[in-house]
């Protein structure tokens, strides 16, 4: 049986909803699989779910073509697997999509004393207790060129999504939030 | 097996308002029988994603037929593209796939699986209710009106004869309108005509 959602849903909802956001695209994980749920019967958003994280680029992008107002959702794994995809679409298009990227690895990278500049030796990313995707998230986006904000634990992720939505329109240029807050 | 020719000017002679996307080897010979706003290029942009990125037009605008253009190494980069169309449930929306058995615009490497690989039987199995094979000039001819009018989403897989299409760029130099700027001013162009239409 379903959860009703939660406040943090809730906030992100509003959010998309003031936002006008049209479509959401993208790969449920833990964090957002609560959000994707609470979409799946949206009257005014329409879920697009994907079978890899790189379509969901391509998608909005083609949804932004149209007209749309796109927001893209996958976890830091699946937007690793998205670089040619965001790349070759989004960037090259000069289209504002924003996505958020949940943090998968840094409830345990925190729980270490660790944080995503930590230097990335062999070592390091290949520790048990440790995923390695945490600390490649945050210099792949700055590789990429991405412009982020992230949304810890106690931040506003209704709010912190509204800006993200807000600030990729007055660009050219895809947009990211990475979340690392729980939102169930 | 058709020629590129037999292939693009039944769609060019039955195209009105659709949106109509190409990749790879179909980029230069379309745009040369088409100079639309509605025509867009992603040969030159992320591979394989041609699929998906005109599903999200099909998508923005259920009002408005998009025809994609995909190649056959292209649709096997994302063979997954095929179950999120039927997921979505547009009925806006033809795809069909060009297969030359290669990446021709490399010089005509094999694609994996190369006169093995059953595209319509892919399509079916994603759950495409209209799959449609073509291998003869006449009868894809006969076909188009209905693969352009009829509710899909519709999946044709067409057999075609290599060319020697190279590499696409995108100058002033090029013949195709759509190939004369960046990719990026094309797009900002073909939005303007998407959302005033």
């Amino acid at each position: 049986m379903k959860r009703p959602p939660s406040p943090a849903i809730l906030a992100v909802l509003q959010a998309l909803e003031d936002a006008g956001v049209t479509h959401v695209i993208g790969v449920p994980d833990n964090t957002s699989a609560p959000l994707f749920d609470s979409l799946q019967e949206h009257p005014g958003i329409l879920l697009v779910e994907v079978t890899r994280e790189g379509e969901a680029f391509a998608i909005a992008s083609g949804l932004w073509l149209g007209g749309a107002a796109p927001l893209v959702v996958v976890q830091n794994t699946g937007f690793l697997e998205s670089g040619d995809a965001l790349r070759g679409t989004a960037v090259r298009m000069g289209a504002p999509v924003p996505f958020v990227v949940t943090g998968r690895g840094y409830a345990k990278m925190e729980a270490a004393g660790l944080g995503p500049e930590t230097p990335r030796t062999p070592e390091l990313l290949t520790r048990a207790d440790l995923d390695s995707v945490a600390f490649m998230t945050e210099p792949t986006l700055r590789a990429w060129g991405i412009p982020y904000e992230t949304c810890r634990r106690g931040d506003d992720p209704g709010a912190a999504v509204a800006r993200l939505v807000l600030q990729a329109r007055s660009g050219d240029h895809p947009r990211a939030l990475l979340l690392t807050a729980e939102l169930a | 097996m058709l020629t590129r020719a037999q292939l693009l000017e039944p769609l060019a002679a039955h195209r009105t308002d659709e949106v109509v996307v190409t990749t790879m080897s179909v980029t230069r010979p379309w745009g040369r029988l088409s100079s639309h706003d509605l025509d867009f290029a992603s040969a030159d942009s992320a591979m394989g994603h041609t699929a998906d990125l005109a599903l999200g037009i099909a998508l923005a605008r259920p009002d408005r037929r998009v025809v994609c253009l995909n190649g056959d190494g292209s649709m096997l980069m994302t063979l997954g593209t095929l179950a999120t169309i039927v997921g979505c449930g547009v009925t806006n929306y033809l795809l069909v796939v060009v297969e030359n058995g290669s990446y021709e615009i490399t010089g005509h490497q094999p694609i994996p699986g190369r006169g093995r690989v059953d595209f319509g039987a892919l399509a079916r199995g994603a759950g495409f209710p209209r799959v449609f094979g073509f291998d003869d000039p006449a009868a894809w001819q006969r076909a188009v009106p209905d693969l352009l009018g009829a509710p899909g989403p519709t999946f044709a897989h067409v057999l075609v004869e290599p060319t020697a299409e190279g590499p696409i760029s995108r100058r002033a130099a090029e013949e195709a309108r759509y190939l004369k700027v960046s990719l990026a001013e094309w797009s900002r162009i073909m939005r303007a005509a998407l959302v005033a239409s």
